[in-house]
């Protein structure tokens, strides 16, 4: 048996270890986080220029756009880089203390890390361009992140046990992560969308995040869809969920 | 220090279930240099990592009454783009040890020279082992558990490891799994043999060698 101590020393070394390999031998690799987040933003930017669209008033696009897709990226970066913990961390197994979960907390935690450092310079890039932003509740944006960290922590841990069992899973789950980010309003507000298009994306708890990150941020953005504790009892149920196989693929795993 | 209770382990094979470990219960004796002596494939590297704890037995329980040591002597365990320097601040980490003292223990150790800050992908098998053996002497363990001594290193090498095994035998004792007699025969004090998913214990060395052989 071990304490909480030891799975301290083991989520924060693996963590630490994670900061030096996330992005393989390249020192410029966090600015990769970075300049991947702009292309995107401003392309979706540039591409609703050209076609007029138009963001709700006292907004401008980019920060739309931003507390859309950032979000959306930080679930689904974590999302990714969990479910892939095991699998590329197998020799850390041969020690005893650590274990699956160790290996995707580690992850969840500098991905989070990241995508909060990634928000927080768009934003302060912002602020100087366009003058200090009038946020309406910086606990509930972060809230909307934490949510959105969670989720993709906790979906990750899922699908890292999963491919434990079946290999081919982890293959195949990309695709479906790059499905949900039509469906999770991270370009339009939810509740302009219509009707049909409101029901299925509100079913989402991505798009529940993403909407609390924005109302926290923009005063007067109507979210009156979105609800933390729908998100949180997604979380729970794929910890739970994730956390039983997890001990069963500990078993399974073969070490070699 | 150690003891197991009908420890049970198989894989799944195309031809059925494989029984690697067969209701096995033993109680290790405490600071007693122990060998396990096994054919390969006759599943002590699995035995060894379920003593270890990193493999869990489909049935069964291993009661540890110390500090037991990951299996040593593996290649595993270490990131081939991280420096050895790296590796060994990782591994002082989770055990909780002093990250400096471990770091120069085992440059002084592992006789790496300028690979100590060379990622451990460019080093040899041997320099991966020397390493590894450097990092696990650097923590105090009561056990530490050793697969295959033999492929580690060259004579001189192997000398080293057994004087730092007998300058901390009063602490600490070995247990080591190995094909070869002569590996058993050069540090253990008692030895059982590996078959068919039992553990037969002898009280001599050299008993267990005239089994061993025989079969």
């Amino acid at each position: 048996m071990r304490g909480a101590l030891t799975q301290m020393h083991v989520v924060f070394a693996v963590l630490l270890r994670e900061t030096k390999t996330r992005f393989g031998d390249n020192q410029l690799g966090y600015l990769w986080a970075f300049l991947e987040q702009g292309l995107m933003i401003g392309m979706f930017a540039g591409f609703f220029t050209v076609f007029g669209r138009v963001t709700p008033p006292g907004m401008s696009m980019i920060a739309f756009l931003t507390t859309g897709i950032v979000p959306f990226w930080l679930f689904r970066s974590t999302c990714g880089r969990c479910m892939s913990a095991v699998e590329s961390n197998k020799g850390l197994l041969f020690y005893p203390q650590v274990r699956p979960l160790d290996l995707v907390i580690a992850r969840a935690v500098l991905e989070a890390v990241t995508y909060l450092g990634v928000m927080a310079l768009f934003m302060g890039g912002l602020a100087l361009y366009e003058g200090p932003p009038h946020i309406e509740s910086l606990l509930r944006t972060f809230m909307g992140l934490g949510l959105a960290s969670g989720l993709g922590a906790s979906l990750g841990l899922v699908c890292c046990s999963i491919s434990v069992f079946t290999p081919t899973f982890e293959r195949l789950f990309p695709s479906v992560l790059r499905m949900i980010f039509w469906f999770s309003a991270a370009l339009h507000p939810v509740e302009t969308l219509p009707k049909t298009m409101h029901d299925i994306i509100i079913l989402n708890p991505v798009a529940h995040a993403i909407e609390l990150v924005r109302s926290g941020w923009f005063p007067g953005y109507d979210a009156h869809s979105a609800e933390p504790l729908y998100v949180l009892g997604w979380i729970l149920v794929l910890s739970f969920f994730g956390l039983s196989i997890e001990r069963m693929a500990r078993r399974r795993l073969e070490l070699t | 220090m150690i003891e197991l209770t009908e420890i049970t382990k198989a894989y799944q094979t195309r031809s059925g279930s494989n029984v690697v470990l067969d209701r096995i219960s033993f109680s290790f004796p405490p600071r007693t240099n122990f060998g396990i002596l096994g054919k390969n494939g006759s599943g002590k590297s699995t035995l060894l990592r379920v003593i270890a704890g990193t493999e869990q037995p489909d049935s069964g329980q291993v009661h540890w009454g110390g500090l037991v040591s990951w299996p040593i002597g593996f290649s595993g365990g270490f990131n081939g783009s991280l420096s050895g320097e790296e590796n060994c601040r990782f591994v002082a980490r989770i055990y909780g040890a002093d990250i400096d003292e471990v770091v120069g223990f085992t440059m002084e150790f592992a006789e790496l020279g300028e690979y100590f800050h060379m990622p451990v992908r460019t080093y040899s098998s041997g320099m991966r082992a020397r390493l590894a053996f450097g990092v696990s002497m650097a923590i105090q363990f009561d056990v530490y558990l050793v697969d295959e001594v033999t492929a580690v290193g060259d004579a001189n090498f192997q000398r080293k490891c057994r004087n730092a095994f007998e300058a901390r035998s009063d602490r600490s004792s070995v247990i080591i799994v190995s094909h070869q007699m002569t590996t058993v025969r050069n540090y253990c004090e008692r030895c059982a043999v590996l078959r068919h998913g039992k553990l037969l214990v002898f009280d001599s060395v050299e008993a267990a060698s005239k089994e061993y052989d025989a079969a």
